[in-house]
């Protein structure tokens, strides 16, 4: 296998259209977003973030805009942000969101239609592949 | 000798799971997804396998950021179903084959793969999904499992070609491990689904059954897939098939197909399952 040029590599995640892929640059940033998340696996943990979101969040090494991001659950801000998927899933699920429930909310359908498309295939690839190449 | 006999892929949605926990699995929504695991479960229950070798990734619940393994290998006695955060699944504890996974582990190093070794570690829907699709709801397992955690959350996962090298030195490993086992290795995840952004929701059955048909037919081709076109083509989550990879470089040159499923849609992903057989 030829090497792969690691610029190259990275630069092509940013030509996917609506994809946020979870570069070491988006962990870094959004480490304590994906701790805090995590944190929420224990049931303890989980009982104090709903008795009181703002103050659970205070003890946790967040800026301003995410701590405003996972208060609103607003998703694709918080992929933005850093975040990832499989642990922002621990915030809807104590919410007792499904997977589904939480994803259609961030493609700006609604569950119902986003549900329905599912049952109808899916979400076709065409249109989507690049930004650049616009197929 | 120990031997590889199978390899089997399949998807592991954690939906699939919850529908089989809360018995759900004859509902018009889920039948006919189950209704594709209905050979494998005959065919299970007759192969009758000692070992699992069960590659799959752990979804943020035995590793979060603070260590990210590309390769972990379970070695312990036993490991118990995570919690991931709405209760363990109510499945039973998966019992571990020290030994071998041991073995495993020390071929590999000096096969030149940096084998990350776990010896206490909960497993996730990841892992006990593919149970439960095989197995059904037993009281206990009825084989032994290693567990093989690969990443496919932090950027850059392993390349397909990394994947099937690995796959090639757990076949060595297994057939140099004393005594007469019959080995098994799965790859799970997969196939095409995206699960985050305004994107979310693709699904490319097309490319899935391409993919699908590789495994058995050219499959060379596979270890030359660039993680970008997984992501362009079945979503981000996709990226999760390079570890049927290690299952399929674990099989051999040549594999004959013996039962193919593939459905959409399982919550937000497409479904697909082979069972293959390597052949002498």
């Amino acid at each position: 296998m030829s090497h792969q040029d690691i610029h190259s590599y990275l630069a092509a995640f940013d030509d996917i259209p609506g994809t946020r892929v979870y570069t070491v640059a988006r962990a870094r940033q959004g480490y304590w977003i994906n701790q805090f998340a995590m944190s929420l696996m224990k049931p303890e943990n989980r009982a104090r973030w709903k008795a009181d979101e703002k103050a659970y969040l205070e003890g946790w090494n967040l800026d301003e805009d995410q701590k405003a991001a996972i208060l609103a659950r607003d998703y694709n801000r918080l992929l933005d942000l850093g975040g990832n998927i499989y642990f922002l899933a621990k915030i809807f699920s104590t919410d007792g969101l499904s997977f589904l429930q939480a994803v259609s909310t961030m493609t700006g359908m609604s569950v119902e239609d986003y549900q329905a498309m599912m049952l109808a295939g899916g979400r076709s690839p065409n249109g989507v592949r690049s930004i650049k190449e616009g197929n | 000798m120990a031997r590889i006999t199978a390899g089997v892929a399949t998807s592991h949605v954690p939906a699939i799971g919850a529908a089989i926990d809360l018995g759900k699995t004859k509902e018009p929504y889920w039948q006919p997804l189950f209704a594709g695991y209905d050979w494998s479960r005959q065919w299970i229950a007759e192969e009758k396998p000692d070992v699992v070798i069960l590659v799959y990734n752990d979804h943020a619940s035995a590793f979060d950021m603070k260590i990210i393994p590309t390769f972990a290998i379970g070695c312990a006695e036993s490991f118990k179903p995570a919690d991931e955060g709405w209760g363990p699944r109510p499945v039973p504890t998966v019992q571990g084959h020290p030994d071998l996974a041991w073995h495993i582990a020390q071929s590999c190093i000096l096969d030149e793969f940096d084998m990350t070794i776990i010896n206490e570690m909960e497993v996730d829907h990841g892992l006990t999904v593919p149970l439960s699709l095989l197995f059904g709801q037993p009281d206990a397992w009825p084989v032994k499992v290693i567990p093989l955690a690969v990443n496919v959350v932090t950027y850059p996962p392993p390349s397909g070609n990394r994947c099937w090298l690995l796959g090639e030195a757990i076949r060595r490993a297994v057939e140099s491990f004393p005594g007469d086992l019959k080995v098994q290795v799965w790859g799970t995840g997969g196939m095409s689904h995206q699960l985050q952004g305004p994107r979310a929701g693709l699904i490319n059955a097309e490319w899935d059954n391409r993919f699908l048909d590789m495994m058995s037919q050219d499959s060379q081709r596979l270890r030359t897939i660039p993680h970008i076109e997984y992501l362009r083509e079945t979503g981000s989550e996709g990226i999760e098939m390079v570890m049927w990879l290690i299952m399929r470089g674990a099989l051999g040159a040549d594999v004959r197909q013996l039962h193919r499923h593939y459905h959409v849609p399982a919550s937000n992903t497409a479904v697909g399952h082979l069972v293959l057989e390597p052949v002498a």
